[in-house]
């Protein structure tokens, strides 16, 4: 037997020896061994354990960076060829992974491109960092409400007592005339247009570029108007040479063009397209000149480097000293101008929150979508893994490092997103013009660089996540196991697997009981009785002839048919419009704070909108002296704690009121809002809109009838009507696009993973046909395979939903709790939720599974 | 001549590669290297001094056929350059010139 040298020591140097020196270092080593054997072998083995040692030396001990370094381009074509295959061979996942990462990316893009416009809405401004609205708090109704809007006397007064403020404007925005509905008219042109009166630094604060004009100087003379090119061009039909030329406004005052602005930019949350100034308002509208009336808007641009907090400590008190009241309990305080738009919602003074919410919820809901088809790619590979089992082996025995395969699969994973990529954007642009009808804007998807990288960047990173898990897990197999044809499929794997199809699913429940609470609770705000009958109700303004002769006006168009009744009215019955506080009646307490809402109307509103008055009577004309009497609504009576509220009077800025009536309490603002006090007066003058209740059926005849009467009777003027239900609606259009934005998400949700569930579903079935044949021809029955096979799934889906609904609960309870009146909670929606999760399931995993327990033994068992 | 610098033991060993043209390899080297020197040597300093040579362009070397002996090992030939030649001639011309300075001294 041929003597053997010691075994460690031989392993020792083969483990850190060079290899290229390996042979000749063992042979000598072996050659001299041989020799020493001969004389003594406890020598020998002693003498080669020392020498090993001996070589252990820098010369000797190879590198450990086992590495080899390999052409890059050859290496990218060899995986480029093996991705190429791969793709073909597997067509299905290829196509499972393709349409749910498309889809994915372009949910995820069309997101982005959303986000990333509301984020840059009214950032556009020069001065953006100094630009800031004057705010109040109040103290109201046991409590702070925050108001947005302040005195016409602020601007002012700011600019003369802070030294602080470089420019102020008050503006009297154009949503005080129902944005388009001024008239505006060139000779025969006439044209309805938004506008809006404004100080005259509005654009030395505000960039909006002028192409005609100086910003100092457009608005110093308070007969200018300054209007948008698009204006121009319908009331001239030219943006040039029409500085000086005469508009007349509503028929009744006549401005000069003192200059021409560009459009305003999409991303600007005011949008107008004419500017008068706000002098000639204080001749038209005195009571803005009142430090007691609230309602302009005050912005303000402070020099750079003021310190806020010191100014807005110092702007606490202001209205105090400028009334000389301590009572007052008014504090105005300064809010970025650019942030209003996301960050709108107060509650009780401090800011909580806005729209800013909505672009959380579906950053959250894209980020969802990524993922869900990030993990159809990772189970697919992971399961198929086995196919590709020989290919690992092999390159790991050939030298392959667990970098090479890691960079291998994160390479196909990647170029999978980037095909996505391409596709995705095609479905962005294609979708765009639907996804703006959606959003309500104007989003393009050009070749401009942000979107682009953007673009680029969740596709990488979707490939990095997509790729990460089977890079690892497929490039640790031990070449040798493999080879031998064993994978020790390890229960950490068979769970993770399990675990993310769980994920998947808990994402998509979540969705489906998001967006059902959604669904319902704007449903059930749109179908709510108001207290009223807002059905088949039009309003128009009181303009032109209509101010002096409107008792005459609506005596005619009542008789026109289809009219129902007609009345004149302040209030829009849609949202706040007057309100006023310190009215006095029997028993009030000294510090009461109660705002109370004020509808002037004219007689017969009550009746047009359908209010029921619960005690006493309406206005009527067979009663003398009407203008002296009010009628309050349910919540004022509660409010004040009036025990028999008829008859008793009330004092107010109006002067003395008997109370002669108690009006059902009706929603007047959204369903947001808590119902609040509200009084009917009265009103002689100050009257703005004519309600008109058509009868159902006959809308087009009486509208047309009424647009007749009123075009003769109001000449120059356009019949420019709206329904009051429209204008309702348009108070929940946040809603209704979140609503239904998040309805296309969560079916895209729940298609990409329903996708891969067919994927894993096909594969196991694939797998296990042997065992289906078997059990065919052993009796089994088909429903019996059909249940085996779906059982896992069904586990798994059950468990998502266990995962699901408690956070779904609390999901939807914190999205309501912005509604004061909302809908309850059932059980049923959660468990419809899971239902349709299950059934969805059920369905897809069926398809595969039907098919598989319908096969016939004999076609999966007569190979081998 | 710095790289052509060459050591004491790696003289040695550079010689006997030349000495044994064509049949140099480590053990052979080993063993005729005791026997002349009278003294052990260790195997590992041959192969350090016959890489570092081997690095510097004194010497080449090349595998020889598998056979019964070693386990089936190759045996790894040295043979000697010409640079290898010229640093040695170098070297004994560099002694023998100098050695021929020295005066005839008498030690008593």
């Amino acid at each position: 037997m041929k003597p053997h040298p010691p075994k460690y020591a031989l392993e020792f140097l083969r483990w850190f020896c060079r290899e290229d020196y390996l042979e000749e270092v063992e042979g000598d080593l072996m050659e001299l061994y041989d020799k020493y054997y001969k004389q003594s072998p406890a020598r020998a083995k002693w003498k080669f354990t020392w020498n090993v040692i001996l070589y252990f030396r820098p010369e000797f001990i190879k590198s450990f960076n086992s590495d080899q370094y390999i052409s890059p381009t050859a290496m990218f074509r060899h995986n480029f060829l093996l991705t190429y295959r791969t793709f073909k061979r597997y067509k299905t996942s290829f196509f499972i992974n393709l349409v749910g990462l498309s889809c994915g990316i372009a949910c995820a893009l069309l997101i982005y491109l959303w986000v990333n416009h509301e984020l840059d809405v009214d950032k556009f401004h020069e001065k953006d960092a100094w630009l800031y609205q004057v705010m109040e708090n109040w103290e109201a109704d046991g409590g702070i409400r925050t108001e947005f809007a302040t005195s016409g006397p602020m601007a002012e007064a700011l600019i003369e007592e802070m030294p602080e403020v470089e420019y102020t404007t008050a503006v009297a925005p154009s949503s005080w005339y129902g944005f388009s509905r001024l008239s505006l008219s060139v000779g025969e042109k006439n044209i309805k247009a938004a506008g809006q009166y404004v100080g005259k630094d509005y654009f030395n604060i505000f960039s909006y570029p002028l192409i005609y004009g100086n910003k100092n100087e457009v608005l110093s003379d308070k007969n200018s108007i300054v209007i948008s090119e698009k204006l121009a061009m319908k009331l001239f039909n030219t943006t040039e040479d029409i500085i000086g030329k005469v508009v007349a406004f509503q028929h009744e005052q006549e401005f000069m063009v003192s200059g021409v602005f560009k459009g305003i930019p999409h991303y600007s949350s005011t949008q107008f397209d004419f500017v008068l100034s706000f002098e000639i308002l204080k001749e038209t509208r005195p009571w803005v000149t009142s430090w007691g009336s609230t309602g302009p808007l005050v912005y303000l641009v402070l020099k750079e480097g003021t310190d806020i907090q010191q100014f807005n400590d110092k702007l606490k008190g202001f209205i105090k000293k400028v009334k000389h009241d301590e009572n007052n309990s008014r504090m105005p305080f300064l809010q970025r101008y650019s942030h209003h738009y996301l960050h709108g919602t107060y509650e009780n003074g401090v800011q909580t929150g806005g729209r800013i919410e909505y672009v959380r919820l579906f950053s959250f809901i894209a980020i969802s979508i990524l993922l869900i088809a990030c993990i159809n790619f990772m189970n697919l590979s992971t399961a198929r893994a086995s196919r590709r089992l020989k290919e690992i082996g092999i390159k790991k025995v050939v030298g392959a490092g667990r970098k090479t395969l890691i960079f291998q699969y994160m390479g196909e994973s990647i170029l999978m997103a980037f095909f996505s990529l391409i596709l995705a954007m095609l479905v962005v642009i294609l979708f765009l013009p639907h996804f703006n009808q959606i959003t309500g804007k104007e989003l393009t998807f050009g070749l401009e660089q942000k979107p682009i990288v953007s673009a680029l960047l969740i596709a990488f990173c979707s490939g990095v996540i997509a790729g990460s898990y089977p890079a690892l897990y497929l490039s640790g197999f031990k070449p040798l196991g493999i080879l031998k044809g064993k994978l020790n499929a390890s229960v950490w794997e068979f769970w993770t697997r399990q675990g993310l199809v769980v994920f998947q699913f808990t994402i998509s429940i979540i969705l489906i009981v998001s967006v059902w609470v959604v669904h319902r609770q704007i449903e059930f705000v749109q179908r709510q009785s108001f207290g009223y009958d807002r059905e088949n109700v039009i309003w128009f303004d009181i303009e032109g002839r209509l101010k002096e002769n409107t008792d005459t006006f609506l005596s005619e168009a009542k008789k026109i048919p289809g009219v129902i009744n007609a009345a004149a009215t302040s209030h829009s019955m849609i949202k706040h419009n007057w309100s006023m506080q310190g009215m006095e009646w029997e028993g009030r307490s000294p510090d009461d704070k109660t705002t109370f809402q004020i509808a002037g109307v004219g007689y017969d509103f009550i009746e047009t909108i359908g209010v029921e008055i619960k005690e006493g009577r309406s206005f009527s004309r067979d009663f003398g002296a009407e203008s002296e009497k009010i009628i309050f609504n349910e919540a004022a009576i509660e409010a004040m704690g009036l025990k028999n509220p008829i008859g008793s009077t009330v004092n107010l800025f109006m002067g003395k009121k008997e109370i002669i009536g108690v009006a059902k309490n009706f929603h007047f603002e959204s369903f947001h809002k808590e119902l609040k006090p509200l009084f009917f007066v009265l009103l002689p003058h100050g009257i703005n809109k004519i309600m008109v209740k058509i009868e159902a059926g006959k809308e087009k005849e009486t509208l047309e009838g009424l647009r007749n009467f009123y075009e003769t009777y109001n000449q120059g003027f356009i019949f420019d009507y709206r329904f009051l239900d429209d204008d309702y609606q348009a108070l929940y259009v946040v809603e209704q696009r979140v609503s239904t934005l998040a309805e296309y998400f969560t079916g895209i949700a729940i298609l990409i993973s329903c996708l891969g569930l067919f994927g894993l579903a096909t594969f196991t079935t694939e797998r296990r046909l042997k065992e289906i044949g078997i059990r065919k021809i052993l009796g089994s029955g088909e429903f019996r395979i059909v249940h085996l096979l779906s059982g896992d799934f069904t586990k798994m889906v059950l468990l998502a939903i266990l995962i699901a609904l408690p956070l779904s609960y609390f999901i939807a309870t914190w999205w309501l709790e912005s509604f004061a009146y909302r809908i309850g909670l059932k059980w049923w929606f959660f468990m419809g939720a899971g239902s349709i999760a299950l059934l969805i399931a059920w369905f897809t995993v069926g398809l595969q599974t039907v098919k598989a327990a319908r096969i016939n033994p004999i076609d999966c068992l007569k190979d081998e | 001549m710095i790289e052509h610098s060459l050591g004491e033991f790696e003289e040695l060993v550079l010689l006997m590669v030349a000495a044994f043209h064509d049949k140099a390899y480590g053990v052979l080297i080993l063993e005729n290297l005791e026997e002349k020197l009278g003294k052990k040597v260790n195997i590992s300093a041959i192969h350090v001094a016959l890489k570092r040579m081997e690095h510097k362009g004194f010497v080449t070397s090349g595998y020889g056929g598998i056979t019964k002996e070693r386990g089936g090992r190759r045996k790894k030939f040295y043979v000697i350059t010409a640079l290898g030649k010229k640093v040695l001639d170098h070297q004994y011309a560099l002694r023998t010139s100098i050695y021929q300075q020295i005066p005839k001294i008498s030690f008593g």
